[in-house]
Formats: C-alpha cells, sequence, structure tokens
C-alpha cells in the first residue's frame, strides 16, 4: 500500500513540473510581450520597455521560468493584475468557497448514487431499473448551466422556494451559506448522479452475473448479506475508479455553475482570470487546480487498492 | 452391415448438419441489426438528433432573421407574433433558438471525428507495439490528462482568440488522450489472440497486423467510444461558449445565448428556457443513442 | 411418487422423474430436457455424462431449484430427499439449500468471492446457518479446511482466494460444500481445467470424503475415466434425454446404446496408437441447445439407424428385457409420430438396473464402424533426415522483479514425418518451448536447426521459405481465425504469403486445402462465427497446410472441442502426415491422446525436458518417477487392472525459485537423499533414443516400478 502512495507521489512531481511549463509558456510566452498587453496598444514603446524591465520579462525565458517556479513554491504569487490585491490570498480563501460547494454537493450525492445505482442492477431490466437509468443518465448529459439555468428559472424566479444569489449577506451565520448553495449544488449532483449511479450499476450487474454470487446463494446466505458482504465489496471497485476519473468533469462542472451563479470560487476566478488577462491570479488558479486533481485522483486511487486487495498486494 | 457408401453419406451429414448450425447463426445476426431499429431509446435519440441536424441546415428558410434587432420589442413575452418571445436586443427567441443547433452540430461532430482519428492511430500503435513505444506514449497521455479538459480549453482559447475552426481543433486534441487509452485496450485485447499470431507466423508486417487484423475487430469499441466523445464534445462545445471562449458574440449559439441572457432570467425567463432546452434535447439525444448501441451491442 | 410408497424405505437422496425443462431466449422456445427420469440413493454416486448442449448443467440446476429465470420446469418432478424442491420458496428454499444440497463447480477462482477473505467464506455458512459466533464459525471453517487435507489451515484462513493455486481453491470450495453435511453433492466438471496431478488429488479426496460423510454425489463431466473412477452408476444424456442408464462398469465395458458405444470408440484408449486404428468419429455435430429433434434425437448422426427410429422415439427400456423388439413393433404399427415421446418407462429404475433408449440395442455390440482404417504403417511414415535440432535452448521472463525461466536448456530432436508428443503440466514450459520453434518468441541462447540449416529466432526474421516450412494449429477454435475475415480470404492470404503463388492458382489451392480438410465449398464464403468449433479448427489446419510445410507445431489442437469432433481432428491430422509428410510437434496435456499421436514423446517438468523416448518406452517402466506419477494420475476407463495411484504432495514450485539439484526432488516419490538435492541428475539411458534425468539407475528403477506393492507415499514438503 506505502509503495503504491509513493510511486504515485513520485510520479506526481514531473507531471507537476510539466503543467507548470504548460502554464508558464501558455500565460506569459504566448501572449507576446507582457508589457504591450498591460500597457495597452496606445502605449509608447518606450514605456512598454521600461515596464518589461522592471518586471523582468526581458530576461531569457529559462531564467524566467526558474524564477517564476521560484517564486510560486515559495508563496510568492504576485498581485492580481486586476483587482491589485495579493493573489495568495485572493485564490486560497476562493479554493476554500469551492471545495465548501464541491464538499457539500458530494457528500450528499455520491452515497445516494452508489445506493440507486446498485438497487437498479439488482432490479436489472425492471421497469425502475430502465427509469432509474435513462433519467439519471439524461441529467448528467445535460451541461450545468443548463440544468443551473431551468432550476433558477423555476425554483429561484418563478417558485421562489430557493434564493438566486448562491453567496449569504454579509455576517450572516455560517450555517446559513448551506442554504443558498442548495441551488448551485444540484447541477453537480445531476453530473455525479449519472456516472456514479450508472457505474455502480454496471458493476453490480458484473458482479451478480460471478459464479461467486452462485456459490454465497447456494450456500443459502440470506439475500442481505450476499448484497452487502459480496456484491457491494465487489461491484464498488470500478464505482470508485469512475468517481476518481469524474473529478476532472466536477472541476469543469465547478467552472460553470460558479459562473451561472456569480459564486466567488475558484472557478470564478480561472474564467475572470483567462478573460481579463490577469495572469498571475490565472496561473495560481490553474497550478493549484492541478494539484488538486492530483491528489483527488491519488485519493481515488488509494481507495481501489483499499478494495481490491488483488490490486493492494500488487498480484 | 454398412456397406462403403454409408462412410460417404456420413460425410454428407456431417457438411448437412453444420449448414444447420450456420445458418442458426446468420439468423441470429439479423436479428442484432434489427434490434437497433426496434431499440426506443435508440430511435428517439435519432429522430431528435436528425431533427436539429434539418434545423441546423435549414432553419434560415424556414424562420424569422435570427439577427434581427428590433430597439422597440426587447424582452416581449411569447406571443403570436414571436413564438418563444424575444431578448434584450428584440431579436426572435424562436429563430434564435432553431438557428442555434448549426455552431454546436459543427464543432462536435468535426471534433469528435478529430479525435477518434488520432486516438485511434495512437491508441492502435501504442497497443500493438507495446514495451517502450506503449510507456512513453502512456506516460504522455498522463500528463496530458493530468489537467482537466476545460481548464485546459480555458488556458488555450483565451489566448487563441474566438473562431469556429480553433475550437474544433482544440477540443479534438483535447480528447485524443482519452479516447487513444480506450483504443489502446481494445487493441491489447486482441492483440494476444490466437489469429495475430497466424498472421506473424505468416511474416505479416507490423503495419498489416494493425490495419487488417486488428482494426476490423475493434470497430464496435470505436463506434460506442466515438458516440460517447460525441456527447462529451456537445457538452464542452456548449460549456465552453457558455464560459465565453471561443465564439465571436452575437452568433445564436445556445451556450452564449444562456451567457448573454442569464442576467434577465429573473423578468424574461423564455430568453433562457428555451435555449436551455433545446441543447438539453440534443444532448439527451445523442446520450440515447449510446445507450441504445451498447445495449444492442452487448446483447 | 410410486417408486416411494413401493419401496417404504429411507427417500433417495435424488428423484427426478420425467423432468421436462425450457428455456426461453430472444422469442424462441428452446426444450432443453425432455423426459428425464434418475434416481440416486443415499450414500450413491451417479455420474451424468453428456457433451455440450446435451443438459446436463441444466438437469443440475433444476435440481438445485436454481434455473435462469428464463427457464421453465414444464413437467415432472424433482424430490431431494423426498422433498418437492417445487414447493419451496423464500426462507425454506434458503434454508433447504444451505443444509440439503451444495454444488461445486468449474473454475474453483470464480466460484470464491476475490475481495473476502478465505475464513470469512467458509466461515459465513456457519454464521447464517447455525447461527454461530464469529470466533465459532471460524474454528469450524478451520476444521472445515483440515478436513481437506488443506496445508496450513490457519494461514489460509487468512488469505484471499487469488492467492492460492487451483487445488488449492478447490479444495475450499469442496470445504464449504460440505460444510453443513448436506443430502445432495453436485460435481460440476469439477476437474476442468486443473492439472493431472492436481485432478488426481481431488479426486482422491473425495474418494476419501465419501466414506466420511453420507452425502449422495451427482458427478456432471464429459470425462468417462472420471465416472468410471468415482461412480458406481452413471447416465448418459444426449441432447435433453436420458440415452442409457445403468451400473457404471457394464455401461462403459458393454454399452447399449449407440451413442455410448460412439462415446467409446472416439476416445484413444490408453496405449492405442495410431499406427493400430483411426479413432471411430461420430459423425454430424452435436445438436445446439434446445434444438428440437424428430424421433430418436440420436437417429441423425446413429450408424445404425433405420426408418423406424424416426417413426416414433424409443422409450428407455430395460435392458436385457423385450422392450426394444417390443416397442419397435408398436412403432411400425402406429402411424408415425415423430414428435412423440413416452415419459413413462416400462420398468422400474433402482439398483442393478440398465436401461437403454433403443430399438436395437441388441446389435450395439456390432455397431458398424464409421471411420475406415488408415492405410499408414509406421515404417513408411517416419524416415530421412532431421527436420528439427534443439540444442540448449533456453527463454526467461521477467514478471515483476522476479526472473522466470520457463525453458532451461532444452534439446531434442526430430525426424522427417514423425511426430513427437510434448506434455507436461501447466508451468512446464511447453508452449514457451513451441512459441519459440516457431519464431512467436526469440529464445536467450541455444540453437535452432532446421534441415541442418541454422534458424533465425523471430518469425519476424525469418525467410519465406523457413515461415512456410514451420507452421502452427493453436488450441482455441474460437480465436485462431481472423473473425472479421471470410474463411477463403483467411485461406488465400496464407497461400498467397506462404506458397508464394499469386493469381489463379491461388484459387485452385484454396479449393484443394478446403477439400483436403473436408470444408465445403460453401463454408469458405462465410465467416469464421458462422461456422462450428471443428470447422474453425479444420480451416485453422488448411491455414497451417497453405504452404507445404515441413514442421507443424500443435497446441492442444483437440483440447477446447467436444470428445466426438475431437477424434475427427485427430484423424485428419493422422491423415494429412501420411499425405503431406510431415513431422508433428504435438503439446496436449491429454496423455491418452499424446500416446495415441505420437511416434517419440519429451515430458516437460519446471522448463526441463525430463524424460525422451519412444512413445512406448515412456508410458511404461523404466521411466522417470515424475512420468509415473503422471501416467498413474489418469483416470482410465479399464475396469480389469487395478490402478496403483501415486499422489503428488506438495504443488508445483515457482519458475522463478527452482529446486536445486533434481528440480523434482521436493515431489518425488522415489526420492533417495541428500544426492537428490544437492546434485544435478544425469541421464540415464535404458534403451538407445530413450533417455530421463534420474538419480537412479535404469535397471533399479525398472525393478522397483514393476513390483506389485504400491510405491511409498511421496511428499518432502
Amino acid at each position: 500500500m506505502a509503495r503504491i502512495i509513493g510511486r504515485r507521489l513520485l510520479f506526481m512531481i514531473p507531471t507537476l513540473i510539466l503543467v507548470s511549463v504548460l502554464v508558464f509558456a501558455l500565460a506569459e510566452i504566448l501572449p507576446g510581450d507582457i508589457g504591450r498587453v498591460v500597457l495597452g496598444p496606445y502605449a509608447l514603446q518606450s514605456q512598454v520597455v521600461q515596464y518589461d524591465h522592471a518586471h523582468g520579462y526581458d530576461k531569457p525565458i529559462y531564467e524566467r521560468y526558474v524564477r517564476w517556479a521560484g517564486n510560486f513554491v515559495t508563496g510568492h504569487w504576485g498581485d492580481s493584475l486586476t483587482y491589485q490585491i495579493p493573489v495568495l490570498s485572493y485564490v486560497i480563501k476562493a479554493l476554500g468557497n469551492s471545495l465548501l460547494l464541491a464538499g457539500f454537493a458530494l457528500v450528499i450525492i455520491v452515497p445516494t448514487s452508489v445506493l440507486i445505482g446498485v438497487y437498479a442492477g439488482l432490479r436489472r431490466d425492471s421497469i425502475l431499473d430502465r427509469i432509474i437509468t435513462i433519467s439519471s443518465l439524461s441529467m448528467t448529459v445535460i451541461p450545468e448551466f443548463v440544468s443551473g439555468a431551468i432550476l433558477l428559472v423555476v425554483f429561484a424566479v418563478s417558485l421562489k422556494w430557493l434564493p438566486v444569489s448562491a453567496t449569504p449577506p454579509q455576517g450572516s451565520p455560517f450555517i446559513d451559506r448551506f442554504y443558498y448553495l442548495i441551488l448551485p449544488a444540484i447541477p453537480l449532483m445531476f453530473l455525479e448522479l449519472g456516472y456514479v449511479a450508472r457505474m455502480a450499476r454496471a458493476g453490480t450487474v458484473q458482479v451478480m452475473s460471478m459464479p461467486y454470487i452462485r456459490t454465497a446463494d447456494l450456500k443459502g446466505l440470506p439475500r442481505r448479506r450476499i448484497i452487502f458482504g459480496h456484491v457491494l465489496r465487489n461491484a464498488l471497485v470500478p464505482t470508485v475508479t469512475v468517481i476518481g476519473s469524474q473529478i476532472g468533469w466536477l472541476i469543469g462542472g465547478l467552472v460553470v455553475v460558479e459562473t451561472l451563479f456569480v459564486y466567488h470560487g475558484i472557478g470564478w476566478i480561472m474564467v475572470d482570470s483567462a478573460l481579463n488577462h490577469d495572469e498571475p491570479t490565472l496561473e495560481a488558479a490553474v497550478l493549484l487546480v492541478a494539484v488538486l486533481y492530483m491528489f483527488s485522483n491519488l485519493c481515488a486511487d488509494v481507495a481501489v487498492a483499499f478494495l481490491s486487495p488483488r490490486i493492494r498486494m500488487g498480484a | 452391415m454398412a456397406p462403403p457408401d454409408a462412410v460417404a453419406d456420413r460425410e454428407e451429414q456431417v457438411l448437412q448438419a453444420d449448414a444447420v448450425a450456420a445458418q442458426e447463426q446468420r439468423r441470429q445476426r439479423r436479428y442484432l441489426a434489427k434490434g437497433l431499429l426496434r431499440s426506443p431509446t435508440f430511435m428517439t435519440g435519432l429522430i431528435i438528433v436528425l431533427f436539429w441536424i434539418v434545423m441546423a441546415l435549414f432553419s434560415r428558410s424556414l424562420t424569422q432573421d435570427p439577427n434581427v434587432v428590433n430597439a422597440f420589442a426587447t424582452l416581449k413575452a411569447p406571443s403570436a407574433a414571436h413564438w418563444f418571445g424575444t431578448d434584450d436586443l428584440g431579436r426572435d427567441v424562436f429563430a434564435r433558438t432553431l438557428a442555434g443547433a448549426r455552431t454546436v452540430l459543427i464543432i462536435a461532430p468535426l471534433a469528435t471525428l478529430l479525435c477518434l482519428l488520432a486516438g485511434g492511430i495512437i491508441g492502435l500503435v501504442a497497443g500493438f507495439y507495446r514495451g517502450l513505444v506503449d510507456e512513453i506514449i502512456m506516460r504522455l497521455v498522463d500528463v496530458l490528462l493530468s489537467l482537466p479538459v476545460i481548464i485546459t480549453a480555458i488556458l488555450i482559447l483565451s489566448l487563441l482568440g474566438k473562431s469556429i475552426p480553433i475550437v474544433i481543433i482544440v477540443v479534438g486534441a483535447l480528447f485524443t488522450p482519452v479516447v487513444s487509452r480506450t483504443i489502446r485496450s481494445a487493441a491489447i485485447g486482441e492483440r494476444e489472440r490466437e489469429y495475430v499470431m497466424a498472421a506473424r507466423l505468416r511474416g505479416e508486417r507490423s503495419a498489416f497486423i494493425m490495419a487488417r487484423e486488428i482494426l476490423p475487430n475493434i470497430t464496435q469499441p470505436i463506434i460506442v467510444e466515438g458516440t460517447i466523445r460525441l456527447g462529451y464534445a456537445v457538452f464542452t462545445a456548449a460549456t465552453l461558449a457558455f464560459l465565453g471562449f471561443g465564439l465571436p458574440p452575437g452568433s445564436p449559439d445556445w451556450g452564449l445565448t444562456i451567457s448573454a441572457e442569464r442576467g434577465f432570467v429573473a423578468i424574461a425567463s423564455w430568453t433562457v428556457l428555451f435555449p436551455a432546452a433545446a441543447l438539453a434535447s440534443l444532448v439527451v439525444a445523442v446520450n440515447l443513442i449510446t445507450d441504445g448501441l451498447t445495449r444492442v451491442f452487448s446483447r | 411418487m410410486t417408486d416411494l410408497e413401493q419401496q417404504g424405505t429411507s427417500p433417495a437422496a435424488l428423484d427426478v422423474s420425467d423432468l421436462e425443462v425450457t428455456f426461453h431466449r430472444r422469442g424462441r422456445d428452446l426444450p432443453v430436457l425432455k423426459g428425464v427420469t434418475l434416481r440416486i440413493e443415499r450414500g450413491e454416486a451417479y455420474g451424468l455424462v453428456g457433451e455440450s448442449g446435451c443438459g446436463k448443467t441444466t438437469l443440475a440446476m433444476a435440481a438445485l431449484r436454481y434455473l435462469a429465470s428464463n427457464g421453465t420446469v414444464d413437467a415432472g418432478k424433482v424430490l431431494v430427499d423426498g422433498r418437492d424442491v417445487s414447493t419451496l420458496k423464500g426462507e425454506a428454499l434458503r434454508k433447504w439449500r444451505g443444509e440439503a444440497v451444495a454444488m461445486v463447480y468449474q473454475d474453483p477462482a470464480t466460484a470464491l468471492s476475490p475481495a473476502m477473505r478465505i475464513g470469512d467464506q467458509v466461515g459465513e455458512v456457519f454464521r447464517y446457518h447455525e447461527g454461530l459466533s464469529r470466533a465459532e464459525s471460524r474454528e469450524r471453517a478451520r476444521e472445515s479446511l483440515r478436513r481437506v487435507a488443506l496445508p496450513d489451515p490457519d494461514a489460509t484462513l487468512r488469505r484471499y482466494p487469488f492467492e492460492l493455486s487451483g487445488g488449492q481453491q478447490q479444495r475450499v470450495v469442496i470445504a464449504m460444500a460440505l460444510a453443513v453435511n448436506p443430502r445432495l453433492l453436485v460435481l460440476d466438471e469439477p476437474t476442468t481445467g486443473l492439472d493431472a496431478t492436481v485432478e488426481a488429488e481431488i479426486l482422491d479426496l473425495i474418494e476419501d470424503l465419501r466414506g466420511r460423510i453420507n452425502a449422495a454425489i451427482l458427478l456432471i463431466t464429459h470425462n468417462l475415466g472420471l465416472v468410471a473412477r468415482l461412480c458406481e452408476r452413471v447416465g448418459v444424456l444426449y441432447a435433453g434425454r436420458v440415452v442409457e442408464e445403468g451400473p457404471a462398469r457394464e455401461v462403459f465395458t458393454d454399452p447399449r446404446h449407440p451413442y455410448t458405444m460412439g462415446l467409446l470408440r472416439c476416445v484413444p484408449r490408453f496405449g492405442m496408437n495410431k499406427a493400430d486404428a483411426a479413432l471411430q468419429t461420430i459423425p454430424g455435430t452435436l445438436p445446439a441447445l434446445g434444438e428440437p429433434l424428430q424421433g430418436c434425437v440420436y437417429s441423425a448422426r446413429c450408424p445404425m439407424a433405420k426408418p423406424v427410429c424416426t417413426r416414433r422415439e424409443p422409450d428407455l427400456y430395460a435392458w436385457p428385457g423385450d422392450g426394444g423388439p417390443a416397442g419397435r413393433a408398436q412403432a411400425e404399427a402406429m402411424s408415425p409420430d415423430p414428435a412423440a415421446y413416452s415419459p413413462h418407462h416400462a420398468s422400474p429404475l433402482g439398483d442393478g438396473a440398465r436401461h437403454a433408449r433403443c430399438y436395437f440395442s441388441a446389435q450395439v455390440r456390432e455397431m458398424p464402424e464409421t471411420t475406415a482404417v488408415l492405410a499408414t504403417s509406421s515404417a513408411s511414415r517416419v524416415g530421412g533426415g532431421d527436420v528439427l535440432q534443439i540444442d540448449a535452448l533456453r527463454r526467461t521472463f521477467k514478471d515483476g522483479r522476479k526472473k522466470l525461466t520457463a525453458v532451461h536448456e532444452v534439446s531434442l530432436s526430430l525426424k522427417r514425418g514423425e511426430t513427437f508428443g510434448l506434455v507436461g503440466e501447466s508451468g512446464s514450459g511447453k508452449t514457451t518451448l513451441a512459441k519459440c520453434v516457431t519464431g512467436l518468441l526469440v529464445a536467450d541462447s541455444g540453437t535452432l536447426e532446421f534441415e541442418g540449416k541454422p534458424l533465425r529466432s523471430a518469425a519476424g526474421r525469418r525467410p519465406r521459405e523457413a515461415l512456410r516450412a514451420i507452421q502452427m494449429v493453436f488450441q482455441n477454435p474460437d480465436s485462431t481465425l481472423n473473425p472479421a475475415w471470410t474463411t477463403r480470404a483467411i485461406l488465400s492470404r496464407a497461400v498467397r504469403k506462404l506458397g508464394g503463388t499469386s493469381g489463379s492458382s491461388v484459387r485452385a489451392k484454396v479449393d484443394k486445402l478446403s477439400a483436403d480438410v473436408r470444408v465445403e465449398p460453401r463454408f469458405l464464403l462465410q465467416k469464421p462465427n458462422d461456422l462450428s468449433g471443428g470447422q474453425k479448427q479444420r480451416v485453422a489446419i488448411a491455414r497451417a497446410f497453405a504452404g507445404d510445410p515441413t514442421l507443424v507445431v500443435c497446441d492442444e489442437p483437440a483440447s477446447a472441442l467436444d470428445v466426438s469432433v475431437q477424434a475427427s481432428i485427430l484423424n485428419l491430422l493422422v491423415e494429412l502426415q501420411s499425405s503431406e509428410h510431415v513431422s508433428y510437434v504435438f503439446i496436449s496435456h491429454d496423455l491418452a491422446v499424446v500416446r495415441y499421436i505420437s511416434d517419440r514423446i519429451g515430458v516437460m517438468y519446471l522448463a526441463e525436458l525430463i524424460e525422451v523416448g519412444s512413445a512406448a518406452e515412456v508410458f511404461s517402466a523404466p521411466h522417470h518417477p515424475y512420468t509415473e506419477a503422471l501416467l498413474s494420475s489418469i483416470p482410465k476407463l479399464d475396469f480389469g487392472t487395478p490402478q496403483q495411484r501415486i499422489p503428488l504432495h506438495g504443488s508445483m514450485p515457482s519458475l522463478s525459485e527452482p529446486p536445486s539439484g533434481c528440480r523434482f526432488h521436493t515431489r518425488c516419490h522415489r526420492f533417495l537423499g541428500d544426492i537428490c538435492v544437492n546434485q544435478e541428475p544425469p541421464l540415464q539411458e535404458p534403451a538407445s533414443g530413450h533417455v530421463y534425468k534420474c538419480h537412479i539407475l535404469p535397471a533399479e528403477l525398472l525393478a522397483a516400478q514393476t513390483a506389485p506393492s504400491p510405491p511409498p507415499a511421496s511428499g518432502q514438503v
């Protein structure tokens, strides 16, 4: 087990370096002359040169990268070009907001989807199964902004059951935040529901056809024991794997939902800084998300190894 | 007791009985093909997609001009004159909704084709050769997959500007790693089969084995992967448009429209509702097709 | 039932009467079992034999009330221990399943839950059935594992299934099955897929356990030898009907149904050789599951079939008796009704009773042969120089960090027209060796010479001459032909690439090849999925012969086929050998088949060739102790001589750490002492051309192996 984690962490480092190179190249090199971008097309060339020199933008690429990477690692993330505030605290705070939203959605939907999926798998090809399969699939493939928009219209505008905004007014107690997060969380929940339920169902169906379930039946074990002891344990492996592989789309969903509800999470920051060419913020946000993504993939892999003794022992 | 002819008669009977078995198997194959046509999920999805394809091609001639601005008729509720109402610039929402299919139906299929081609070749090569080539390719794939697709797309598109061909290439390129993984595992599955060994014993060259022996046997997973990617491509293209990347403003694209009109959702929900419903229908339809296909293939 | 009332004694363990089962699949009704009646008394072992599609597993499932949801019992009754199983539902069914019946089936690896420890899986039975506590169940589980002779039960309890070997896994499955002392134990192909020596161990275990439990046993298998070994009575199933039934010994020595006779004739008897006679094949193909048949179900393939056989299906008549002739007269008198069948028997079942579903049981003894005797003689076949020379071949693999030697210093030679049989269990290296010869794998060291000239190792590097000369026939008929190509395309390509021909002569050659292997031209237009298993393998053979090869390596070419089809493939190979004058390297785990087809035989153990000699020499004393044990582990159909079983203890050592000195010393029942552990054994040569690797001299070995008393038990572990 420790070996698996160790190997993955080791692999993360070169990947992270490559990602940082990619980000650096896209953010700092491709736009061209940074000075020109910041000062605009009407500034004098001498002003641009001065700006570049002052900020070190005229040094060779290699040097710039090393300095940039060094800055990043030591926490010197600079100031936002758009808002003139320190990037570090700005981005970290946003990350917290996002984790709250994502965590809220996941905690509710993951166990629910697994249960729904397993239930559908056990009652395979029945009417209920078909309904569950098709509806969960449909909810999943609808882009988050679509479902979010429709939900907004129905629940916030027409019925007025839920607030339109995702952020409670200043000074509200912490628990209020969850009430405001309900609408934004639902599209995320839809996203995960489909994939997780479908995989849980597929895993269950596959396990049910295995001979060891026949053995368990013929041993005369009660149904409950078979489901919880044999089916679940084995069906969860592909399910957790798919949760892991869906994290990328969850992050994408986070970006969309935050943009739709104007919720200041890290996704919103990314879009905002990309559209405004606020490089320092964009770079920080992207790298932070990359680290988070790799880390959560690692957690998913660890969970799979935990569930499957075969993988755990490297057979 | 038995004349020598009995042996020959036996031979005849061997072949007769074999023929019966062969006929039965042919019958089952035809049944499978009919299964597609009879599958309600597949057919529903197909019909909806075909509807939108027709709209993408012909909506301009069927409806009002979706780009006509009318400052006097902004944010009007649905009426006889404007079936879906008007948006904040007075444009007819019905016409825009039907026209919005065009961008998605150009971007998504082309991006899918691109990633299938690129991912297919890469996956086939990696899966066939294994060893060092496979290791290198898969490491690269892992690196490319270490960032979520949307994030990378945002990064790249924010620099490269807004135009449809760029979106197609970016989306296609970003889906290539995932496709190559799927195709690779399909190729690996076929690689150890005995007919591949037989081909090697004939001295066939690698390119021949990949193209003529293995590829024809992995068409099913390729098709399924293709339809899945198509669904993701529609999803991604719409999302990117919504976020503001890739498309010139003013286009009736659904994602773009929803983004532009979302400020008015409280007072004129129809501006957002109809494009949203249209997009939802297309995405669901593509996935119904995928569902139908996988079901029929796996029987 | 009437039988029960008549006897008034304890109920039979299994009492099936007139069972009819139908499967509903894709809108069609497939009748699978019709009029099946059989009876197993308490403590009796009953063998049910039949080939694929005969319905034997369906019968077991029906007895266990475990039919798939698309299967229905249309008629008949199944009583287990006097209880009608159709009345069981819900909780009662569950309890009954755990208490009264148990099943062991093929592939033990998938029969065990992969994510649960052995101790938990075995203990479950006690926890949920007898309501014992965790600790108590654990203790009982340990006890069960001990009962099935699993070494180190404590450690095994904590392991996961994938950590055990196939034989150990099957023991665990048997332990679970016997945990609650069932009334009826069903074994469905319990040893298929296991190595011969492991199979023998499992059979020993079952025999041993029989003495200690009162379960009746229903053994379902296609292997007649297994039934002969374990069972008192046997039933032969064909197309869902019992066609013959009775005491095993009598049925196998004096069959009274043409199918049984056909089965016995198509399997090579131990000691038989191709020079003696061709295998008598059963013409036609097995009926598909649920295929409706008219009149006597076997009549389409029966060499003795008469018109009356298709008029009306015969009953299960008692033998000896007049039932057959009387029934025939009746059938001829009545109007023909091919679909009719009588579910009831003319006489009751029971010990000693024999039945056969045939109008002509009395003439089965003289059943005509179906295959002409092959006109081959040993002398004319083998001759000429060496075709293949292998010297000190070595091939290793890397498995993670471990290095496995799959083939270790193997040397052998092969003459023109000769068949070299290669036997060994899994992990012995025979397939790796075959792949090195054909060029699919490259040897690490050693030389290969073909017709006196050195041979390049990789197939990709060999010139066309070498490729066409050395070809291979593979094991699995379903994957040996590319499913996306038509048969004609497959053969044409082979002819072009290997034969070097082009244009119109290709077509002619393809036609000739398909005629040689007896595949009708119209099948050439179809894709492999439309052909039967036997046909596919014939096409694969044709493909190998496309370039007029000199050597064909056959890797278990018939193992995946039913016995009746196997015989025709073997005959074909023998025929082609004499007409095309090719040499074969024939690999198989089935020793009788190898004995039948080979001129010389090599025995492999743990990557080494430990014995080489003529077929007759290797199969009789003096021979290597491993060969001796291997031969004794095959269940034979021979009721005459008592079998001396030599159990091999311990399991096959790992290829990454082979034992020192003699590789076999850890399991040898003739272990001498330190010399076997420290010194690599020399090659002994009891006769010219016959060598084996052992420290025991030929004269001593001969004396020891022909001694009347059983040898001492083996075991170093």
